[in-house]
């Protein structure tokens, strides 16, 4: 095992290469072979590089990539990101943690089958709450379901793994029309793989002559798998939520006309209702485009694309189909028409904000770049999307990748920099594979490398593959990691616009920053800040999840309200539930009132709410969610994710959190609120960089605006039955004595005579809520 | 150069400099912790805070480079609650005591841990001045101190408390034996003090006034020096050969006692208060002196006193001892006899007597079993140790080395250098504010040969890391993991003595805590 071990690592590092900044992409390397980093390989690395034991430990276990335990055969990833959290996911984890038999600390099964771990968000929202087990993704997932899930794994017959990229049918000669599939993250979670194998499947045996493409996200993550069918003079028809065996009838409807299909068409009928009764069992939903009362009409009525222009019409992956939609004008005419300063000089008219969080003006970073002296720079574009509840930037790289290459290239002609680097989360695998895929046909075609375009700026650009820090989103840390640190932020002034990556000038700019670029080149400024409001111009993405009856990735004109996003574009709230709160900008953020949904979103008006644009997470919360839980859950968040190093980041956060479970588990005192708020600013103003500054956040709205709920928790009572140490489970007089809830209890707390009213004991109840979701009649409450 | 004004005071540095270092240079104390000359450390302790007269926003000023017209607040309230705020939130991650619990409980705060030390490692001699600093009566206390400190001792939850009272007997005993030694004086101050009554509070202000090189008159109404500890406690507690010798020992110092003279309002207005520089009242129970104590204010317990410097209503009269308040235990009287000589010390030398101030202390609750294998490291594992001869007779010198070796390093080795006890000392710093978390376990790594490592101390600067890094260790010290649970490890589980092989010294004094700390040298 150690000579295979040493000669294993002997090729990766002479692959990948000997200096101090290539631990990283060693380590990684490293664990793809053994699924997690063997002592030996570690010190393998370090006897024949010139990275030292202390680097090599530091970074190992800074990231969460990185494993140093060997794991089972699977692995199980239980998403709880925010959207999956309000939909209970931690009660997903502890019942797959008790049907694993997991004790204190262990993460793998006595049999070494499973190996369960936590991540902040697989980007599956809408599917809430989910969990994966390797590549296969279970949606909607409740704890009863748990052990029917472990068993449909193991027993599940694997088709041989359909290929990534399937056999394109371009080029075939007569073409009948196009059939559209998206495959971004989510709608492969959700089995659009299988349905496109169908699809070709069917094309082939029927010998139809179709265009099959498989296009990036549209956005409408709550209809997915959703196929598109477009035929020459016809307006698209869209099928929502398809299996594969319904992708026979749905193509030879399209085109053999003369088969009817009743069932479909009934289920048109029946829109509506399914609308709102959204726990009818999958069936194929069918809208034509031209109808404006659909849920795909609503959801994109509103919306304006400019990050995500022609979504759903394009192939990621697909450079000509991108140029015959202006791609490559923009930087095409920034090449050979404008300088630098003009370039500058539009995006600063734009009024273009970064996207990232902050909100720092663009035009001024892109000039303060321009002015710093230095014979070289460097352009980052930022992809380490760390927002447990956004999936904005995966989506726009795993849609658009050209879009932002361009959009890179174009700032990097702007502001001087040959050397460019996405930085994109090891988490996002499709969408490190779909940039890598266009920065190659890019350098083919002349687009990347020297002379871009034929014109004297020469750009290429490298990947650099996050290793899962949250802090690394913050420029700095970003810049740390690159360089093969710990992704520690530090102290600015100096900022990366003078001093970055290896000390020079660098330009950092978010994903969804740079896809806007070439759409504003190719618009004008004037266009761009014609929408908007005074101090945010443009349109802003949103990964709308949580409480809501259509979320998905949307993409709105600044200024629109909380509730046009909530009430329009999102359908409302789902189950007759009330509208309480959103969620906005993630651990980084607050949450807004209900009462408050009149608001614009725009820069100065959340943060004016004790809010913040954030990257673009926005989960609507309902009456069942409870804000004193909602706080806590960003807190262990943030506090997880804080880098340890100032004082108020490493220990405020931590103190806070457990001041947050104190009120809770109903031990909390009035002191202990005036105390949470007073650490809560004093960790706000002492933390060095946003991380800390913005985590007190969600605490501060939370008190801000649902100050009588923490009160109620103080009082020993939690409003909304969502924290555990302040619920009792029990059963009332509805119960017809059916014994469903007693046989499915792990725990044996409740006794159950048959055709007798049946009694929770809440001494033994674990409170996995099993009982509750298995209860016929709704006889389990929680008090 | 570049101009900035801190607290209104204009300042002229080189580009390029720190704030911090531009304060320092002007003279201005900005507290640091985590930084190092020399060492681009990352900011993160925080208590340099200063703060931007124009914004209002706070910052660590070791790690923002001065820029021309910087106008800057290092020390107005908000700047120092800030500063306090972050040592309080490090304590309440910082698990250890500064000084021993069994020297937090002794009313004399003695520091016995180093007592037990010196006399584990057969230096006796040196142990007794250890214990003189502040108990002037060792030998007789040994006898008959109720030991508070023993119920304090941390080995008592693991077996039994380290015997700390008879080993200050042996060190005494061992003194009587051979040199008997008594602490230099300092230069003759010319005054005289009177001391009323040479019960065990009238004799430590004697031993102490002495030592400050004032001249003393011992007065007691009994034809025998000692007080209670002569006429309360029966001989088979405390023998009259160790009393004796006690007060034998002071009188060799340079006390005159007039034995037999009950002073009464009369002799203290005509001789006393005109006679001497000074008076200690330390006449014992108050019922017997009634008369004379009339002439001070007093409660119903006893004669009133300023707390701390023991002034009673009368200038350069001191009072302690039972006259206050009948005491149970000769230590306090002992402690409060060294307290009133020092206040009385400071009144002769025309100073206002100001308390000795107990300096900021660390602690923590009980030992949990896990820690106690991290507290035995250092400590010999020997049940308690009964000296062989009896009680009476004590601890034999092979005894009380057994016993000595039992004691188990509670205190902190860098008690006087720890920045963190020093800056919550001056910020006053309330160790309790944020202890809403579980303690940490407390952890001792003590496989290097000169150094003990207590993670569990650890304010997570850092320095050390970058300390081993600049000197090319190859092994060196590395953070694991990272938010709260954050600490300091040697990679690949290796030992200390792998991590630490150039840097020792530079790291255990970058330190800003005890978490590195050098060995107790023997």
């Amino acid at each position: 095992m150690k000579d295979n071990i040493t000669g294993i690592v002997d090729r990766i590092v002479g692959r990948i290469g000997k200096t101090t900044d290539k631990v990283i992409p060693l380590l990684q390397a490293i664990q793809q072979e053994f699924n997690y980093l063997p002592e030996e390989a570690l010190q393998r690395v370090c006897d024949t590089t010139d990275i030292v034991p202390s680097s090599v430990y530091g970074i190992a276990t800074f990231y969460s990539q990185f494993r140093l335990r060997p794991v089972g055969k699977h692995i199980i990833k239980v998403c709880v990101g925010t959207a999956c959290h309000v939909k209970g996911a931690m009660l997903v984890h502890d019942a797959l943690r008790r049907e694993l038999k997991l004790h204190n600390h262990e993460d793998t099964d006595a049999g070494g089958t499973f190996t369960i771990e936590q991540v902040a968000c697989l980007g599956c929202c809408t599917l809430a709450p989910v969990v994966q087990i390797d590549d296969v993704t279970y949606g909607h997932v409740t704890t009863g379901k748990v052990p029917e899930i472990l068993d449909d794994f193991l027993h599940l017959k694997r088709s041989p793994a359909a290929p990534a990229v399937a056999p394109t049918l371009d080029g075939v000669e007569r073409v009948q029309g196009e059939i559209r599939i998206g495959l971004g993250s989510c709608c492969v979670a959700s089995g659009s793989a299988a349905v496109k194998s169908e699809i070709e499947n069917t094309l082939r045996r029927n010998n139809i002559h179709v265009n099959v493409k498989h296009v990036g996200c549209v956005g409408i993550c709550n209809q997915v798998p959703i196929l598109e069918i477009q035929k020459p003079g016809e307006a698209p028809s869209f099928y929502a939520k398809i299996k594969p065996e319904e992708v026979n009838e749905v193509i030879r409807h399209h085109f053999k006309p003369e088969k009817a299909m009743p069932r479909l068409r009934n289920s048109l009928y029946n829109v509506f209702d399914q609308l709102v009764t959204k726990d009818m069992p999958h069936s194929v939903k069918h809208y034509s485009s031209g109808e404006t009362d659909t849920p795909v009409a609503e959801f994109l009525h509103g919306q304006v694309s400019i990050a995500t222009e022609y979504r759903g019409e394009m192939k990621p992956s697909d450079i000509n189909e991108y140029k015959s939609r202006d791609g490559f004008k923009a930087l095409h005419s920034c090449l050979h028409e404008k300088s630098p300063a003009d370039v500058i000089d539009i995006i600063a008219k734009s009024g273009l904000r970064g996207r990232g969080g902050a909100g720092f003006p663009t035009g001024v970073k892109w000039k303060l770049v321009r002015e710093a002296v230095s014979e070289e720079k460097f352009m980052i574009c930022n992809g380490d999307e760390g927002d447990p509840g956004a999936f904005m930037d995966r989506m726009l790289l795993e849609s658009y990748p050209f879009r932002i290459l361009e959009g890179m290239i174009i700032a990097a002609y702007a502001v001087g920099a040959h050397n460019g680097l996405f930085y994109i989360r090891a988490e996002y695998p499709l969408a490190v594979k779909r940039i890598r895929e266009a920065i190659e046909i890019c350098r083919h075609e002349g687009i990347l490398g020297d002379h871009v375009l034929g014109s004297g700026f020469s750009f290429d650009v490298r990947i650099f593959e996050g290793a899962g820090a949250f802090v690394c989103g913050e420029e700095t840390s970003l810049i740390a990691s690159v360089e093969g640190k710990r992704g520690l932020p530090t102290m600015r002034p100096p900022y990366p616009a003078n001093k970055g990556l290896h000390g020079k000038p660098t330009l950092i700019n978010n994903v969804e920053t740079l896809s806007l670029i070439s759409w504003i080149i190719r618009h004008g400024a004037e266009a761009f800040n014609s929408i908007g409001t005074e101090n945010s111009k443009g349109t802003k993405v949103f990964a709308l999840a949580g409480k809501i009856s259509r979320g998905g990735l949307i993409e709105v004109p600044m200024g629109i309200s909380i509730r046009k996003i909530v009430e329009e574009i999102g359908g409302g709230i789902p189950d007759g539930k009330k509208f309480k709160a959103i969620q906005i900008g993630g651990p980084s953020g607050g949450c807004i009132p209900a009462s408050m949904a009149d608001i614009p979103i725009d820069y100065a008006s959340l943060t004016a709410a004790g809010a913040m644009m954030g990257s673009g997470g926005l989960i609507v919360l309902d009456e069942s969610d409870c804000m004193v839980d909602i706080a806590r859950y960003f807190l262990s968040f943030t506090q997880d994710q804080s880098c340890g190093r100032c004082t108020f980041c490493r220990i405020g956060t931590r103190r806070m959190l457990e001041i947050l479970e104190k009120i809770s588990n109903g031990k909390g005192t009035d002191c202990d609120l005036a105390e949470l708020e007073s650490l809560a600013l004093k960790t706000k103003s002492g933390s060095i960089c946003g991380l800390g500054k913005s985590a007190p956040n969600p605490v501060l709205t939370t008190l801000r605006y649902f100050r009588e709920e923490y009160e109620a928790h103080i009082h020993g009572k939690c409003p909304t039955g969502k924290c555990k140490g302040l619920v009792k489970y029990s059963i009332t007089t509805d119960c017809i004595g059916c014994t469903r809830c007693a046989q499915q209890c792990p725990s044996g707390a409740i006794t159950a005579n048959p055709y007798e009213i049946h009694v929770v004991d809440n001494e033994k109840c674990i409170q996995c809520d099993i009982c509750r979701q298995a209860c016929p009649v709704n006889a389990v409450i929680t008090t | 150069m570049i101009h900035l004004t801190i607290d209104h005071i204009s300042l002229s540095v080189p580009e390029g400099s720190s704030v911090l270092e531009a304060a320092r240079t002007a003279g201005m104390d900005i507290p640091s912790m985590c930084y190092k000359e020399g060492h681009d450390n990352h900011p993160s302790c925080m208590v340099c805070m200063v703060r931007d007269r124009k914004t209002g926003n706070l910052f660590p000023s070791c790690s923002i480079k001065v820029t021309e017209g910087m106008d800057l607040i290092s020390n107005d309230e908000q700047v120092k609650e800030a500063r306090r705020d972050a040592l309080e939130l490090l304590l309440s991650d910082h698990v250890g005591d500064c000084e021993a619990p069994c020297s937090l409980a002794c009313p004399a705060g003695m520091n016995i841990p180093l007592m037990n030390r010196l006399i584990a490692a057969n230096r006796f001699d040196e142990s007794l001045k250890v214990v003189k600093e502040e108990i002037a009566l060792p030998y007789i206390l040994g006898f008959i101190c109720p030991a508070p400190c023993e119920k304090a001792c941390r080995r008592r939850q693991i077996d039994d408390s380290v015997s700390i009272c008879l080993l200050k007997r042996f060190v005494a005993a061992e003194d009587e034996k051979s040199g008997q030694w008594l602490p230099p004086v300092e230069v003759s101050t010319g005054k005289k003090v009177a001391i009323l009554g040479s019960g065990p509070a009238g004799l430590a202000a004697a031993y102490y006034l002495l030592q400050k090189g004032h001249g003393c008159v011992v007065y007691d109404k009994n034809a025998e020096a000692g007080g209670a500890l002569r006429y309360s406690v029966p001989a088979e507690k405390l023998t009259r050969a160790a009393l004796d010798a006690e007060i034998h020992r002071i009188e060799r110092y340079g006390a005159r006692f007039i034995l037999g003279t009950a002073v009464s309002r009369e002799l203290f207005a005509s001789e006393i208060s005109k006679g001497y520089d000074a008076v200690i009242l330390a006449t014992g129970d108050t019922a017997v002196e009634g008369e004379l104590l009339s002439l001070f204010s007093s409660s119903k317990s006893g004669i009133s006193v300023t707390e701390g410097t023991y002034e009673t209503s009368e200038a350069g009269v001191f009072a302690c001892g039972s006259v206050l308040r009948a005491q149970k235990m000769a230590v306090r009287a002992v402690a409060q006899g060294k307290a009133a000589a020092l206040a009385a010390d400071q009144y002769l030398r025309g100073m206002k007597p100001i308390p000795e101030r107990k300096k900021f202390n660390s602690r923590f609750d009980k030992l949990s079993e896990p820690e106690f294998a991290e507290y035995l490291r250092e400590a010999s594992g020997e049940k308690q140790i009964a000296p062989g001869g009896g009680e009476m007779a004590g601890f034999t010198p092979e005894e009380a080395i057994r016993e000595a070796a039992r004691c188990m390093h509670c205190d902190c080795r860098k008690l006087d250098e720890c920045k963190l006890r020093n800056y919550a000392d001056a910020y006053h710093a309330d160790r309790k504010k944020y202890a809403t978390g579980e303690r940490k376990l407390m952890t001792r790594h003590t496989d290097h040969p000169e150094v003990v490592y207590e993670p569990e101390k650890c304010i997570r600067c850092g320095l050390c890391i970058d300390i081993t890094v600049k000197n090319n260790e190859y092994t060196g010290l590395t953070f694991i993991g990272r938010g709260f649970d954050v600490r300091i490890e040697v990679p690949f589980g290796k030992p200390m003595s792998a991590a630490l092989v150039k840097s020792v010294k530079e790291c255990v004094e970058s330190c800003p805590t005890g978490a590195l700390s050098f060995k107790y040298k023997t």
